[in-house]
């Protein structure tokens, strides 16, 4: 098992992801060793798909942070409990990525992000949109059950909880349209100010239909936690509508999202 | 042949272990250092097939050689074992079977006992095999033994199928708080790369193997080495074409094998192993002779393993190939026949596992004895979450029509609610309001408010209270409880004058129609909430006088709240500390008087250590605590006290001893527990600060912030305290302060002083003296030298009759005076006032910054004591004045020879007070050993 995924940036990475964060500020600062590191993998550099969803990651998970400190959250002792789940998923699918074929423990839906890594070359907002599908259509479920299972609590609508989990709506929406601006091109520039608005409106309502999806799902999976069958068969079926969402996205077709 | 066939050539059998060898060292090392606990655990995780059943077993022999007691469990996927199934099965194996228990904690404790007689004087290995398939109450014992309570030197070695991992798997979580500890290893099982295949299959071939073939099966094997080593027998035998999947492999071999061995593999697969032989020769009716042959078939085909207890398959992925190839109707054949047979086997029958085959049998009626008294057993055990899950199965087994429903719907909500399940609790519960000989309406409520309480949907709960006062059916018995009920909410609520008024309502029903309880709970909530609305006397009377009611009951439960109550009230909100401490430990005594309500009397004594803490008698607080830990406590209970004694090792100053507590709750934490996680970051933080880690300091304290809620302000108060005190050390100690971490911690006090003006006066007169040292450390910060912020604090602590904060505001108060060269007297005075606190206390690393303080300003600490460093052992005779009287006894008895524990067992302390004693001793002779003391005592004597 000697494949070096990640080139010259194989012994950071190993490295960096020996780590297992536990509170959000270090998650942020494992994102932000990542951002470093994913910036060295050849031949895209930091134009990589990868490096467009971890910029992402970094920006939204930041905005977490100053809202824990803040005092903005009903539970935060729930938020941060999830906040650290939840990268531990991508982190997770990070460790497990051995190459195409060759890693059976990385879900698909990443698998089909990081074999884009070396490219061809896809748009930046499909790419980090291709994350954003993977990490809450797949990651979100399971990571909202395993905090609720630690705290022991149940995830009931219009609780403490809830209302936390659907202020970072707010958080990916502030996050994207700025991102998305930076991204932009001459050409593509002109494009989004005809669309803009009719674009970013679309792209909040996508994250947030996604994540009501995600709460929905770990409402689903609450319920079968304790059979592992069910729950195994639940996530294979979840893994398997995200991959489908992400090759989309990758495809060619994803560009015109851009 | 007597009751099984011995498998006869079984290692040679196995394939050679490849590539391991280097991961095997590391595991018995592991497992062999054992941490400040005394215990060590190894998680191996890997795919399935990869090799960790080998390892576990591998391990096991050699440690076994070692010289450690080895005991073997299975974790079964039956989905529904029953609670503590594999260490219960260990222990069977060596003819230990556990005695039900009192409680879930005493359960735990008798485990323990146990586990300490099979190990003797031996170290225990507990090697645990399918882990992720562990119940509750297994996880839970799990960490029980391994945060060192159940007093077993126990090195836990256990595999868990990385698929598992995958989901939501309680595990993940366990294992990702557990990981950071020094003493548990989490070691993943990689899959071979290609030499090391090669290596297996050459080993397997004899050495007849071309290039490309072993890349093929490297290939198509993808490293798994159980696959590998099949592939590599096709290969030796001549299969000319390499079956692509596992799948294939074992069809073609069970296409291979007699009829009579093929139904043995399906009956093994279908039952839960191990399966014993006798159950075994009923479910497969075959003659004798001919069974043994297929038995020896299926062995030689590499499909069944024997051993002492009964026959297995090779390995689960075989049963679950198996299982999708065996016909629904043949599958429930099978089933019948091993109901059949485990019912006719005789002597206690294992409910779990017969419920499991009817259901699958397709004979619910058939199966529902067997669900419910599983259930039954499951509570008897204590494992609500198992029970829980029988009684949903009974459940699924029953229709609307049966009348039994309606007791078994009762049951579901009951178990669900205790196992945290409030959601479908209260499901349940709505099922169980539509029965027809459903219990009446106002009972219906108050269950319906018990569950939402305990859910925290308080809001609800509340009107639920009401609605079951309101009752047309509600006796006047009920009627009392629920009002009792509903204050005790209105009370956690802070709604203290609602609490009040709704408890003298509840008062008045409870004396005349009322049990105990009621009456109790009532006296509580109104003595708490006039407490709280600044009339403590009122509330003291009615709840001193709830203490005689329980005393004239006598029963456990009634004294044991009683008791608490008046407790808490006296050490919390009327700041009656010693009162408070006082009748904590006669309700602690009385109880033990009784030989019951051992969670209560663990209770009690917690909150005596902690008074005890707060007012400075720390070898006080140590006794306490170690006459607590002395009951066994488990589960929250064993946190509170764990914590309560690493707080008093962070202030002795014994760093491993605190250490080895931090790490015993993080481990008990891994299973859930999220109220005391900011205590144990606090702790964290202090002991991070004595040890000039302050990056660690600041990262547990930032850690902490950021999962307060803001309405918590005693903790916030805690917290901001330590973070900011560890800036202004760091910054004295010449190291960087944060500016981001240091605008936080402002930002909290900030919201904790806008805070203060809502909350009821006990709490703003605690958060009071916290505002006063983050100001003070703010200060200190900042350079301003200024002892008037410290003074303040200084007051403000006495004032709270708390003299560890404020001899630490003296300290700084001094330090800041005598940095300015200003009131030089006043800093002198300030300086050994808090020396002579430290030294009362024993709080050593305080003491000895006092001292460093005192040698930088050359000021003399007291006028008999020296301060200049290395002082010199040789002490006048009067120094034997400083000693207290306990203290003189010690040394008396120190000089004479004894150990602490000797000096312990004569003065009837623990070894551990005698330590501090001696702590002390040293301190004021200003002497360094055993021998410098004598010599002090013996000259003045």
């Amino acid at each position: 098992m000697n494949q070096s995924v990640w080139g010259p940036a194989q012994r950071e990475m190993t490295d960096l992801l020996r780590d297992h964060p536990d509170d959000v500020p270090a998650v942020v600062d494992q994102l932000k060793a990542l951002q470093q590191i994913l910036g060295q993998v050849p031949p895209l550099l930091g134009e990589n798909p990868l490096c467009d969803f971890n910029k992402l990651y970094l920006t939204i998970t930041e905005g977490v942070l100053e809202r824990l400190y803040a005092g903005r959250f009903k539970d935060p002792a729930f938020l941060s409990r999830l906040d650290v789940e939840f990268a531990g998923r991508y982190f997770d699918a990070l460790r497990a990525w051995a190459g195409a074929g060759a890693s059976p423990r990385c879900p698909e839906v990443w698998a089909a992000l990081f074999q884009r890594i070396p490219g061809p070359d896809c748009r930046p907002l499909p790419s980090a949109c291709a994350g954003v599908n993977a990490h809450i259509n797949y990651d979100l479920p399971f990571a909202l059950v395993t905090t609720f299972d630690h705290l022991g609590t149940d995830p009931i609508d219009d609780s403490d909880q809830h209302h936390d989990y659907l202020e970072i709506n707010e958080i990916f929406a502030e996050a994207i349209p700025g991102l998305r601006r930076g991204y932009l091109e001459k050409w593509q520039l002109l494009i989004d100010t005809m669309n803009g608005r009719l674009d970013d409106w679309w792209q909040g309502e996508a994250v947030e239909y996604t994540r009501n999806v995600a709460w929905r799902n770990a409402q689903k999976l609450w319920g079968v936690r304790h059979d592992m069958r069910a729950t195994d068969q639940e996530r294979a079926g979840l893994d398997r509508t995200a991959a489908g969402l992400n090759k989309l996205l990758l495809s060619p077709l994803g560009a015109f999202l851009q | 042949m007597g009751t099984r066939v011995t498998f006869m050539a079984s290692d040679e059998d196995e394939g050679p272990l490849v590539g391991r060898a280097d991961t095997l060292t590391q595991v018995q090392s592991d497992l062999h250092n054992a941490g400040p606990g005394g215990t060590s655990a190894v998680f191996v995780t890997g795919e399935s097939g990869v090799g960790k059943s080998r390892l576990l077993r591998e391990t096991a022999s050699a440690m076994r050689d070692a010289g450690f007691a080895v005991l073997s469990g299975t974790c079964l996927d039956i989905g529904d074992a029953s609670p503590l199934h594999p260490v219960l099965q260990a222990l069977r194996q060596l003819d230990h079977s556990v005695q039900p228990a009192g409680d879930a904690g005493a359960l735990l404790d008798r485990v323990s006992q146990d586990l300490r007689e099979v190990a003797g004087d031996r170290r225990l290995l507990l090697v645990l095999d399918d882990l992720q398939w562990a119940d509750r109450s297994t996880r839970q014992l799990l960490l029980y033994l391994l945060a060192g309570l159940g007093d077993v030197r126990i090195a836990v070695l256990a595999a868990v199928r990385a698929e598992a991992l995958q989901g939501a798997h309680p595990l993940r979580k366990v294992l990702a708080e557990l990981r950071r500890l020094r003493s548990v290893r989490v070691v993943d099982l990689a899959p071979l790369d290609r030499d090391q295949t090669v290596e297996l299959v050459t080993a397997i071939t004899g050495g007849r193997i071309e290039p490309e073939d072993a890349d093929r099966v490297h290939k198509r094997s993808g490293g798994n080495p159980f696959v590998a080593e099949e592939l590599a027998r096709d290969l030796r035998d001549g299969r000319v074409e390499l079956s692509d999947t596992l799948r294939e492999i074992f069809l073609a071999r069970v296409d291979e094998l007699p009829a009579n061995a093929h139904s043995v593999v399906n009956a093994i697969a279908a039952g839960v192993e191990p399966v014993g032989h006798a159950v075994l020769a009923k479910v497969v009716p075959l003659p004798e002779p001919e069974l043994i042959e297929a038995i020896r078939a299926a062995v030689a085909h590499r499909f069944v393993a024997s051993a002492d207890d009964g026959y297995r398959l090779r390995h689960r992925l075989v049963a679950e190939i198996l299982a999708g190839e065996v016909l629904p109707a043949e599958a429930a054949a099978l089933h019948r026949r091993f109901g059949e047979a485990l019912e006719s086997a005789g002597g206690a029958p294992d409910h779990a596992r017969l419920a499991h085959h009817w259901q699958r049998a397709g004979e619910p009626v058939r199966a529902l004895p067997s669900v419910v008294a599983a259930a039954r057993c499951a509570e008897e055990l204590y494992g609500f979450t198992e029970a829980h899950r029988h009684w949903s199965t009974a459940l699924e087994l029953t229709t609307d029509d049966v009348p039994e429903r309606t007791e078994l719907l009762a049951h579901a909500a009951e178990s669900a609610h205790h196992c945290g399940e409030h959601q479908l609790a209260l499901t349940r519960l709505d099922e169980l309001s539509r029965r027809a000989d459903a219990p009446g309406q106002c009972e219906l409520h108050l269950r319906r408010a018990r569950y939402l309480a305990a859910a925290g949907r308080t809001a609800t709960a509340e009107a639920e209270y009401e609605r079951a006062l309101e009752a047309a059916d509600c006796t006047p018995r009920q009627r009392a409880s629920a009002a009792a009920f509903l204050a005790e909410l209105l009370l956690h609520l802070g709604r203290y004058a609602d609490a009040n008024a709704r408890a003298h309502d509840a008062l008045e029903m409870a004396e005349v129609n009322g049990s105990t309880a009621d009456l109790v709970r009532a006296s509580a909530a109104l003595g708490f909430s006039a407490a709280f609305r600044e009339d403590p006397d009122a509330g003291l009377a009615v709840i001193r006088h709830a203490v005689e009611i329980a005393e004239r009951s006598g029963r456990p439960d009634e004294l044991g709240v009683a008791y608490l109550h008046l407790a808490e009230l006296l050490t919390g909100p009327l700041n009656n500390i010693e009162e408070g401490v006082l009748v904590a430990r006669r309700g602690a005594e009385r109880l033990a008087s009784l030989g019951a309500g051992r969670t209560y009397r663990t209770r009690l004594l917690a909150i005596a250590a902690n008074g005890l803490f707060r007012v400075g008698q720390w070898a006080e607080a140590d006794a306490v605590l170690a006459d607590a830990m002395r009951h066994r406590p488990s589960g929250a209970d064993a946190v509170e006290l764990l914590l309560a004694r690493c707080r008093l090792w962070v202030g002795f100053g014994d760093l491993d001893a605190a250490h080895r507590d931090l790490d015993a709750v993080a481990t008990l934490l891994a299973g859930g527990g999220a109220k005391h996680v900011l205590p144990m970051l606090t702790l964290r933080a202090g002991l991070a600060m004595w040890q000039g880690r302050h990056a660690e300091a600041r990262a547990a304290v930032q850690r902490g912030l950021t999962e307060t809620r803001s309405d918590d302000l005693m903790l916030i108060g805690i917290l901001a305290w330590h973070g900011l005190r560890a800036e202004a050390e760091a910054h004295a100690a010449g190291q960087p302060v944060d500016p981001g971490a240091l605008r936080r911690l402002k930002v909290a006090v900030e919201r904790m002083a806008a805070g203060v003006g809502n909350a009821a006066a006990p709490v703003r007169a605690v958060i009071g003296g916290y505002l006063d040292l983050c100001a003070a450390e703010i200060s200190r910060i900042e350079d301003r030298q200024d002892p008037a912020p410290w003074a303040k604090a200084a007051t403000t602590w006495d004032k709270r009759r708390q003299p560890y904060p404020a001899a630490y505001s003296r300290l700084r108060q001094a330090e800041a005076a005598l940095q300015r060269r200003v009131r030089k007297a006043v800093a002198i005075e300030a300086l050994r006032e808090a020396y002579a606190t430290a030294t009362a206390m024993g709080a050593r690393p305080f003491a000895a910054e006092i001292v460093a303080v005192a040698q930088r300003y050359k000021v003399p600490l007291a006028d008999d004591v020296d301060t200049v460093p290395m002082a010199s052992p040789s002490a006048r005779p009067d120094e034997l004045g400083l000693l207290t009287t306990r203290e003189r006894e010690v040394l008396a008895a120190l000089a004479e020879g004894l150990t602490n524990r000797e000096i312990g067992e004569l003065l009837f302390i623990s070894e551990r007070t005698v330590g501090v004693h001696v702590g002390h001793i040293f301190d004021k002779l200003q002497v360094r050993t055993r021998v410098q003391a004598s010599r002090v005592y013996l000259t003045a004597a």
